[in-house]
C-alpha cells in the first residue's frame, strides 16, 4: 500500500547520495527501499513508476503497465530517526553513501539501521551493534530481509569482542546515549575506521550528565573526540525534531 | 625495543599469519606518511608477507572460534595454526618470538599456551595496532585464494550466527509487544 496520490509525487535526489526527497503534498525525505513491498516499521511507502517509452495516460492510478518499471520510496520521519532528523537539519556531510561501509552503533530494533542499509544500497554494508537482547531480536529480524546488515549483537565497549565480525570502515555513526560515549566512539574508531573516515554521532545531553546546561555537555563532548583523534567538522542540534540533542561529526586521523 | 615479527590476523573467514618484513619505527608511527603507507595497499604489502592462511572448515568451526577469540580464549584450531607457522624458539637461540595480537586477553592465553612466544597487542605497541589495522584494510587482498565478496558473505553468517546464539533465538518465538 503507496501513498495516495502516488502520481502527483515527483522523486528528487537529495544533496547526499542514497537519500531521496518525495515532493507532494508535503515534502518528506525517504530511501530507495532494498525490498520493494516490504516495510520494516510499519512506515510509509511510495511507489514511482519510472519513465517509460510509452507512458502519457492520465488515469495511472498505481497500476502496473508492463511497459513501466516501479521504484518503491519509504518516507524516513525525523521524529523517529536521529540521523533523518540531522540530515533535515542540514548536516553537511554523512559520510554515507551508496557502496559506504558503516559501523553503526546503537542499532537499537533496527528501524534507521534499515534506512542507512537503502542508502548504502546492496554493495554496501552496515555493521550494526546492539547491546540489548531484546531489540536484538527485532534487528536481526530486520537484517534476515536485508543482506547488506550484518547484526552484532555485543557491546560496543568492547570493539575487540567482535572484531572478527567487521571490516574496516568508512563512517562510524554512534547514538549509544552512554556517558562515556565519546570513548565508546574512540574504542571503535582506532579499531575499524579508515584514516579520513568519517565519525556522526548523536549526542544526549541529558545522557551524558543531567545537571549541566546542554551547549555545555556538547561543547565538552567534542572536546573528548578530539582526544580520540577525532576532528570535529560541524555540529548542529536537533531541534525541532528532538530536544537538547546534537549531532557532532568529524573526522579520523591518525596522524598527528 | 618492541619489534615485531609476526601478527595474527582472525576474520570471519579463518586465521592468517603475516611476517613482518619491514617495520617502521615507534618514534615516528604517528608521522603521515608512515600512516599513508599503510592505506597503500602497494606499500603495505611489502611491510607484511603472509606466512599461512588457515581458512574455517564450515560455520560451525567458524562461530566456535569467534566465540574463543571474542571471549580471549586460544582454540584448539588456533593453537595447531600458531604451532605449524611460528618458529620454536630453540634451546640455543634466547630470542623469543614476538607476536602480534589484537587483545591482551587472547594474547595472555596464547602465552601460556606456547613459552616460547611473546605477545606485543595493538594496546601496547601502536605499531601493532596500525599492522593489523592494515592487515584488515587490505584482507581480501593479502589473504590467497580469496575472491572478493568472500569475507562479507562469511561476515553476514558468522555475524547472524553469533548474534542469534547470544539472543537464543527462535523463529518461533516472536515478541509480543505491551501496549
Amino acid at each position: 500500500a503507496g501513498a495516495k496520490g502516488g502520481q502527483r509525487v515527483v522523486i528528487e535526489p537529495h544533496r547526499h547520495p542514497g537519500v531521496f526527497v518525495a515532493r507532494g503534498k508535503e515534502d518528506l525525505l525517504v530511501t530507495k527501499n532494498l525490498t520493494p513491498g516490504e516495510a520494516v516499521y510499519g512506515e510509509k511507502r511510495i511507489s514511482i513508476d519510472t519513465p517509460a517509452p510509452i507512458s502519457n495516460d492520465a488515469a495511472t492510478n498505481g497500476e502496473t503497465t508492463p511497459t513501466t518499471t516501479k521504484t518503491e520510496y519509504r518516507v524516513w520521519n525525523p521524529f523517529r530517526s536521529k540521523l533523518a532528523a540531522g540530515i533535515l537539519g542540514g548536516l553537511e556531510e554523512i559520510f554515507m553513501k551508496p557502496g559506504s561501509k558503516v559501523l553503526y552503533l546503537g542499532a537499537a530494533s533496527g528501524t534507521s539501521v534499515s534506512h542507512v542499509a537503502d542508502i548504502v544500497g546492496p554493495t554496501g554494508t552496515v555493521f550494526a551493534v546492539e547491546f540489548s537482547h531484546r531489540s536484538g531480536r527485532d534487528l536481526i529480524n530486520m537484517a534476515t530481509h536485508r543482506t547488506n546488515v550484518i547484526p552484532i549483537i555485543e557491546d560496543a565497549r568492547h570493539p575487540l569482542k567482535y572484531r572478527m565480525l567487521v571490516s574496516m570502515v568508512d563512517c562510524i555513526f554512534a547514538d549509544v546515549a552512554q556517558p562515556d560515549q565519546a570513548r565508546i566512539v574512540g574504542l571503535n574508531a582506532h579499531q575499524f575506521l579508515k584514516v579520513g573516515g568519517g565519525v556522526v554521532v548523536s549526542v544526549k545531553a541529558n545522557c551524558i550528565d543531567s545537571t549541566a546546561p546542554a551547549e555545555q555537555v556538547f561543547a565538552r563532548e567534542v572536546v573528548k573526540l578530539r582526544e580520540e583523534r577525532i576532528k570535529p567538522k560541524e555540529q548542529l542540534t536537533l531541534e525541532p525534531f528532538e530536544r537538547d540533542h546534537a549531532m557532532v561529526v568529524g573526522v579520523y586521523n591518525r596522524s598527528s | 625495543m618492541s619489534s615485531v615479527d609476526y601478527i595474527l590476523h582472525e576474520s570471519s573467514v579463518g586465521y592468517a599469519v603475516f611476517g613482518i618484513k619491514l617495520q617502521s619505527d615507534t618514534v615516528g608511527a604517528r608521522l603521515k606518511e608512515v600512516q599513508d603507507a599503510h592505506n597503500d595497499l602497494a606499500r603495505f604489502g611489502k611491510m607484511v608477507q603472509l606466512v599461512s592462511f588457515a581458512p574455517f572448515q564450515g560455520a560451525s568451526q567458524a562461530l566456535e572460534n569467534a566465540n574463543d577469540v571474542s571471549e580471549g580464549l586460544m582454540s584448539d584450531y588456533l593453537k595447531t595454526v600458531l604451532e605449524s607457522n611460528l618458529p620454536k624458539s630453540g634451546k640455543k637461540e634466547k630470542k623469543k618470538v614476538t607476536l602480534g595480537v589484537g587483545d591482551k586477553n587472547l594474547a595472555s592465553s596464547i602465552k601460556s599456551g606456547f613459552p616460547g612466544i611473546e605477545c606485543e597487542t595493538g594496546e601496547t605497541s601502536e605499531l601493532v595496532a596500525d599492522l593489523l589495522r592494515g592487515t584488515r584494510m587490505h584482507a581480501e587482498k593479502l589473504l590467497k585464494n580469496l575472491q572478493s565478496g568472500d569475507v562479507s558473505r562469511a561476515q553476514l553468517g558468522l555475524g547472524h550466527a553469533y548474534s542469534r546464539a547470544k539472543v537464543k533465538f527462535s523463529v518461533q518465538k516472536n515478541d509480543n509487544h505491551i501496549i
